[in-house]
């Protein structure tokens, strides 16, 4: 029974695991979908966020929120520069060098302040608590984290299938030639994109730092996890396929770590290659050529 | 295509003779300046032992590995496909080097053949897969199968080492005689290298080359002519693997030791961004962009950013190369069109 509790645990660090990588992959979908841009900067982004809340945050809900703000200033700006940057480019190397560029610097920057050490902002005082679970402790963070996130993926579903801006955004991610056609802006389309998924990437650094620590090498973890959700929920902007595909990860990531450590690595490549003979070229094209 | 108009036949002919003579002479100069640098370089690569200290000696067999990786990153993109996780390939040559030298078979030679053989065929397996995709989707496949490439390196222990590496006996040249001279070491290596540069040299003239530039060119085409992308695009995936297994072959020669670090995120980058810096600069993917551009980052991030500033350094290389291009290509073509030049 207490196996079965701590395993029900487990699942719990999947679920907020998962509910992360959502947000970050969320994120990804985004600037992949509308620019067409490898955004090989995006693990840097999640280490920015958690570097605002190890600065900003003092143990009180008040400060977290102001790291909340921040983030999404810092990171909206961000990324709009970022689509100034791109524009003079050509090609998907060139792009992805010139994020290369920025997330090595923004490692370094990293590296520099914390000294090659973890740094993990502290949690407000009210949330820093451990909820007992079947005689195990679980940090009640973890559980307002996951609800944080299920009320965000909640809001980003109703924005992206129920309003106008939301609808726009997915016309530009299926057919940008036909919504260029009916007169929305490209331009603006694509920048908005790009600040919205660097808003994304940044404030999930901003909350998650508690539930993955930032680390040094922690960037390209959460890169190569964001594009495995990104591959298993397949083509478009799709936050039921994007959550569901994120969940497994997290879960498999969580679980099948600590029942089977050599087994989860491989789960992950065999579930991309089946992901990958499912949806065949035209399906996979959709991500990229949209 | 017969109704194709010529251009009038005056137009090649009014350029006076002379003038001609002026560009073939130019561009002659140029061909000889080139080989002659190529060949200053060369002689500096063979004299480096007698010129410096183990230090630098050690970052030029680090910089034929990156250039190793460089070039199989470069021959895909010959093929139009942006591959980030060329370190996979590197990584199995690597270990099977590894396993195999603690079997017992440390001979150079064969270690890089077995590596390369053993990555080419990883790729001929995985290619089916990954060649489903293009273009950017393509290259989030490959960032993806790097970083699971380091994960599959952490976690299978029994083979790999985990986290801790392999160390290796050292590589051998004849039975009972290992390569324990740094200096030796790189000579090996450079010849290992110069081999390897030779086959892809070759490689660079075959008919695979061609199909895969005309796959970049115009894929439907050559589907409806009958074509078939996956196995031709396959053959270059598996011929660029076995590029980088032959890296992973050098490393363990220079090395004796391999972990996941060796194809970690940051190597991989430096590997996919020195083809990339490559092609910036010359317009259009080469061997020798590629060559030279890493070459440019181990001597950037190791040697300038010794002190702990190379991802910077790096970072601004990366920053600053890609918006040359238009500058460097109006000098390109300013040059060719110089009056006079334009034959």
């Amino acid at each position: 029974m207490s196996t079965l509790a701590s395993y029900a645990v487990t699942a719990l660090g999947g679920l907020a695991y998962g509910l992360l990588l959502f947000v970050l992959a969320a994120g990804l979908a985004l600037i992949v979908g509308v620019m067409n841009v490898m955004n090989l900067a995006h693990g840097a982004s999640y280490l920015a966020g958690t570097y605002l809340a190890y600065l900003l945050t003092d143990g009180t809900l008040a400060s977290l929120g102001i790291a909340v703000l921040a983030g999404i200033t810092v990171a909206g700006l961000g990324g709009a520069a970022l689509s100034v940057l791109m524009r003079p480019l050509k090609g998907h190397t060139e792009q992805a060098v010139v994020t290369l560029g920025l997330g090595f610097i923004a490692a370094w920057i990293f590296t520099r302040v914390s000294g090659g050490t973890t740094l993990v902002p502290p949690r407000p005082a009210i949330l820093d608590g451990h909820l007992s679970v079947a005689g195990h402790g679980y940090p009640v963070y973890h559980l307002s984290f996951i609800a944080v996130a299920a009320m965000l993926a909640a809001a980003m579903h109703a924005i992206l299938h129920h309003s106008l801006t939301g609808i726009r955004l997915r016309a530009a991610v299926d057919d940008p030639q036909m919504a260029d056609a009916t007169g929305l802006s490209a331009a603006r389309i694509r920048t908005a994109a790009l600040a919205v998924g660097t808003v994304l990437a940044v404030t999930a650094g901003v909350l998650g730092a508690p539930v993955l620590s930032p680390g040094p090498g922690v960037d390209s973890t959460v890169l190569t996890l964001s594009l495995i959700v990104l591959i298993l929920a397949g083509p478009g902007v799709r936050i039921r396929n994007l959550l569901i595909a994120a969940i497994s990860v997290g879960m498999i990531q969580t679980l099948g770590v600590i029942t089977f450590p050599t087994l989860a690595s491989f789960s992950l490549l065999l579930a991309v290659i089946a992901a990958l003979i499912i949806r065949g070229r035209h399906g996979l094209q959709a991500v990229a050529t949209a | 295509m017969t109704t194709m108009t010529n251009p009038a036949p005056d137009t090649f002919t009014t350029g006076s003779a002379e003038r001609r003579a002026t560009a073939d002479r130019a561009a002659r100069r140029w061909r000889h300046a080139r080989r002659a640098l190529g060949a200053v370089a060369a002689l500096a690569a063979i004299a480096l032992p007698a010129l410096t200290g183990p230090y630098l000696i050690t970052l030029a067999a680090t910089a034929i590995v990156l250039a190793l990786l460089a070039m199989s990153t470069q021959l895909l993109a010959v093929a139009g496909l942006p591959s980030f996780g060329q370190t996979t390939y590197l990584g199995i040559g690597a270990y099977t080097a590894a396993l195999l030298a603690a079997a017992g078979i440390t001979n150079g030679p064969a270690l890089l053949a077995a590596a390369a053989g053993t990555a080419a065929l990883a790729a001929a397996v995985l290619a089916p897969f990954v060649l489903r995709t293009r273009g950017v989707t393509f290259l989030m496949v490959t960032v993806m199968i790097q970083g699971l490439a380091v994960a599959v390196a952490v976690h299978w222990t029994s083979v790999t080492g985990g986290d801790e590496g392999r160390h290796t006996p050292a590589v051998t040249l004849w039975p009972g005689d290992p390569l324990t001279s740094t200096p030796v070491i790189y000579w090996y290596t450079l010849t290992a290298f110069a081999a390897v540069g030779v086959g892809t040299a070759w490689l660079m003239r075959s008919r695979l080359v061609l199909l895969l530039r005309a796959h970049a060119g115009h894929e439907p085409r050559m589907t409806a002519l009958g074509h078939r992308a996956t196995l031709e695009l396959g053959a270059g995936y598996a011929a660029a693997a076995a590029i980088s297994g032959a890296g992973g072959a050098l490393l363990i020669t220079i090395n004796t030791y391999v972990s996941p670090a060796d194809i970690s995120f940051g190597v991989a980058a430096a590997g996919f961004a020195a083809a990339a810096l490559g092609t910036a600069l010359a317009g259009f993917p080469t061997m020798t962009g590629a060559l030279v551009a890493a070459v440019a980052i181990v001597v950037v991030r190791d040697w300038a950013g010794s002190d702990g500033t190379g991802p910077l350094l790096l970072g601004l290389l990366l920053l600053t190369v890609p918006y040359l291009r238009p500058a460097v290509l109006r000098l390109r073509a300013r040059r060719v069109n110089r009056p006079g030049a334009a034959a």
